[in-house]
């Protein structure tokens, strides 16, 4: 059957292009590798679902299988959640097609025929549109479309794994921070913080306005100073306050990429350089250990002076 | 055992670009780089042959631009270079370029592994290893951030969204590293001067068979820009630079 194929790990990413799929006016088919997924996503608006079972537990290692059917069924689009799984049965799945690829697409539409994607290259700098022309991959962040309801048809069908691969271990990742996407208020750290306990001081700063702390991809990767969860940027969280406020951060663009969205944007930094400064709405030039507690004592009092 | 060959890529770097008023990109104050988690892709690389007591090759696809790429990877501890010029690689596709390189790695001799970073700083569209993957049809691994060799062939610890995995692959097989995997050493002076003469190969991208149209048409490729206020308090005391950050921010009523 045409129409856009669809495959993501994370159900809310998964209904939200079939939520596109369906305003474009195109079939739905959703892959599902588990019973439970089908089960789970049966009332998400999909035309129909295909269960493919297999032996494998990776879903990527189905990829060469879900080429075969997305050409024996003459997709349209191949639209997959762009989380590391997705990411890698969609790419593999498009060297086996030989066909076009858009990954982390931050638009995507359709009209005459085209698919249209948007994306975002050299870490945000620069924005590139493409048109699609046959049967082309995409994959696609969360948030980019509304879901919609409907029951779908349920196919089961065996597929091949590639077996050379195999799982032997899973642990799963403790979720230890907050949930940057959602936060109000952000305080982030960079590697201008000398020592893992100076993040003392920008927790004093976060508590006084009610923020979460966030930080670089280095203090997270390099430093494990705080959860990967917890970092900004184009490899990390994307967010939307309504103020961010940076400590130490140089702000390359491969974190302002995170931040872009931002309502009002702040940054502490000695290098009056930085290209932090021009991404900011305010800013202060200084040593963060000078002015941190002083903005956190003057903040403190505002907040709790300003009439309720 | 055999080879490793570790796969970069010579990129525009960002930090060069100047977005024009018109929100046209200029390229023209740009210096060259190895993508920077590359670097990390060939360091695993080398780690990797040495364990094996194998030699680690580097690979990549470029313009005549990227032959001054071949030495600085020579000099992180990679025994020969392989690159591929083509004109057409400044603007080839993930299809592109997966291909290319493969059409390399089949002519060379012996090929356990290819390692490759998660992607490219100038794209970032973390396609290109999967793809070699399909186009050779080998077993895949990406987002590693461990390697550990086990028997005939690699034990790989994975950081996906939700979990880590360890998964066991069978070689010759492609694997995409995470940056955090390993800390690249600065080559020295000796590995510099050592680099100049080690043997590189050229390839010419006319010869490898591989049509080169990108997969996709680009219809708009424009910079972006913030607006944003670009307030900076930089002279005079701290507490004076912070009365006036927190005036401003009570003013903008995000308290
Ligand atoms: C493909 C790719 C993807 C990437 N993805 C991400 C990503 O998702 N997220 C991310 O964050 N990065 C990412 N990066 C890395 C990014 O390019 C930067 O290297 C990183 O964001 C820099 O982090 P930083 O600002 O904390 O550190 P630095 O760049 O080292 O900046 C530290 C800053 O602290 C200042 N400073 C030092 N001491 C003080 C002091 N006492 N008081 C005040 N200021 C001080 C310095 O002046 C400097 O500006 C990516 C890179 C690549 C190539």
């Amino acid at each position: 059957m045409a129409g856009i194929y669809i495959y993501s790990d994370n159900n809310e990413i998964a209904a939200e292009i079939i939520g596109f799929a369906k305003r474009v006016g195109k079939e739905a088919v959703l892959l599902a590798f588990d019973e439970k997924t089908a089960e789970v996503m049966g009332n998400s608006g999909a035309d129909k679902i295909y269960l493919l079972n297999g032996e494998s537990e990776l879903v990527e290692s189905y990829a060469k299988a879900v080429a075969e059917l997305l050409q024996k069924e003459e997709a349209e689009l191949f639209a997959v959640g762009s989380t590391a799984r997705g990411r890698e049965l969609a790419a593999r799945a498009a060297g086996y097609l030989d066909c076009a690829l858009v990954s982390d697409v931050s638009a995507l539409s359709y009209a005459d025929g085209w698919f249209l994607a948007e994306r975002m290259m050299y870490g945000g700098l620069v924005q590139q549109r493409e048109s699609l022309d046959g049967l082309g991959v995409v994959t696609v962040p969360g948030g980019k479309f509304d879901p919609v309801t409907g029951n779908a048809e349920v196919i089961s069908m065996a597929v091949q794994a590639d077996r050379r691969v195999s799982l032997v271990e899973t642990a799963p990742i403790v979720r230890q921070g907050a949930d940057l996407s959602q936060a109000d208020k952000v305080v982030c750290v960079g590697m201008g913080l000398d020592k893992e306990e100076d993040l003392e001081t920008a927790r004093a700063l976060a508590e006084a306005i009610g923020a979460e702390i966030a930080c670089t991809r280095g203090i997270a990767e390099e430093r494990h100073w705080l959860p990967a969860e917890l970092y900004i940027g184009i490899s990390g969280a994307v967010i939307k306050p309504k103020l961010y406020v940076s400590l130490g951060v140089s702000g390359q663009i491969q974190h302002i990429f995170g931040i872009r969205d931002s309502q009002l944007i702040v940054g502490i930094d000695t290098n009056e350089r930085a290209p932090i400064f021009k991404a900011a709405d305010y800013g202060i030039v200084g040593d963060l250990y000078e002015i941190v507690p002083l903005l956190t004592d003057a903040l403190k009092k505002q907040t709790i002076d300003r009439p309720e | 055992m055999s080879k490793v060959v570790a796969c970069y890529k010579w990129v525009a770097d960002e930090a060069d670009l100047r977005i024009d008023a018109d929100l046209s990109v200029d390229f023209s104050r740009v210096k060259g780089k190895i993508s920077d988690y590359d670097k990390n892709a060939i360091a695993e690389a080398v780690n990797i042959a040495t364990a094996w007591g194998e030699k680690a090759v580097g690979l990549t696809f470029g313009t005549a631009k990227a032959k001054q790429s071949v030495k600085d990877a020579l000099s992180r501890g990679l025994e020969e270079g392989y690159w591929i010029n083509a004109d057409e690689a400044a603007d080839a596709d993930g299809a592109a370029v997966a291909k290319a390189l493969a059409a390399v790695i089949q002519r060379i001799d012996d090929v356990g592994l290819v390692v490759c970073a998660e992607g490219a700083s100038d794209t970032f569209a973390r396609q290109v290893p999967s793809r070699i993957g399909a186009v050779l049809d080998w077993p895949v691994v990406t987002s590693v951030m461990k390697i550990e060799i086990a028997g005939n062939g690699l034990m790989t610890v994975r950081r996906l969204d939700d979990c880590m995995q360890t998964v066991k692959v069978q070689l010759p097989a492609v694997i995409a590293v995470l940056p955090e995997i390993n800390t690249p050493p600065i080559p020295g002076l000796k590995a510099v001067m050592a680099a100049a003469k080690k043997p590189v190969h050229e390839f010419k991208g006319g010869d490898l068979g591989i049509n080169f149209t990108p997969k996709t048409k680009a219809v708009e490729f424009k910079g972006y820009v913030m607006a944003r206020k670009n307030v900076i308090f930089k002279e005079g005391e701290a507490a004076d630079k912070v009365r006036e950050l927190a005036a401003a921010l009570r003013k903008e009523g995000v308290l």
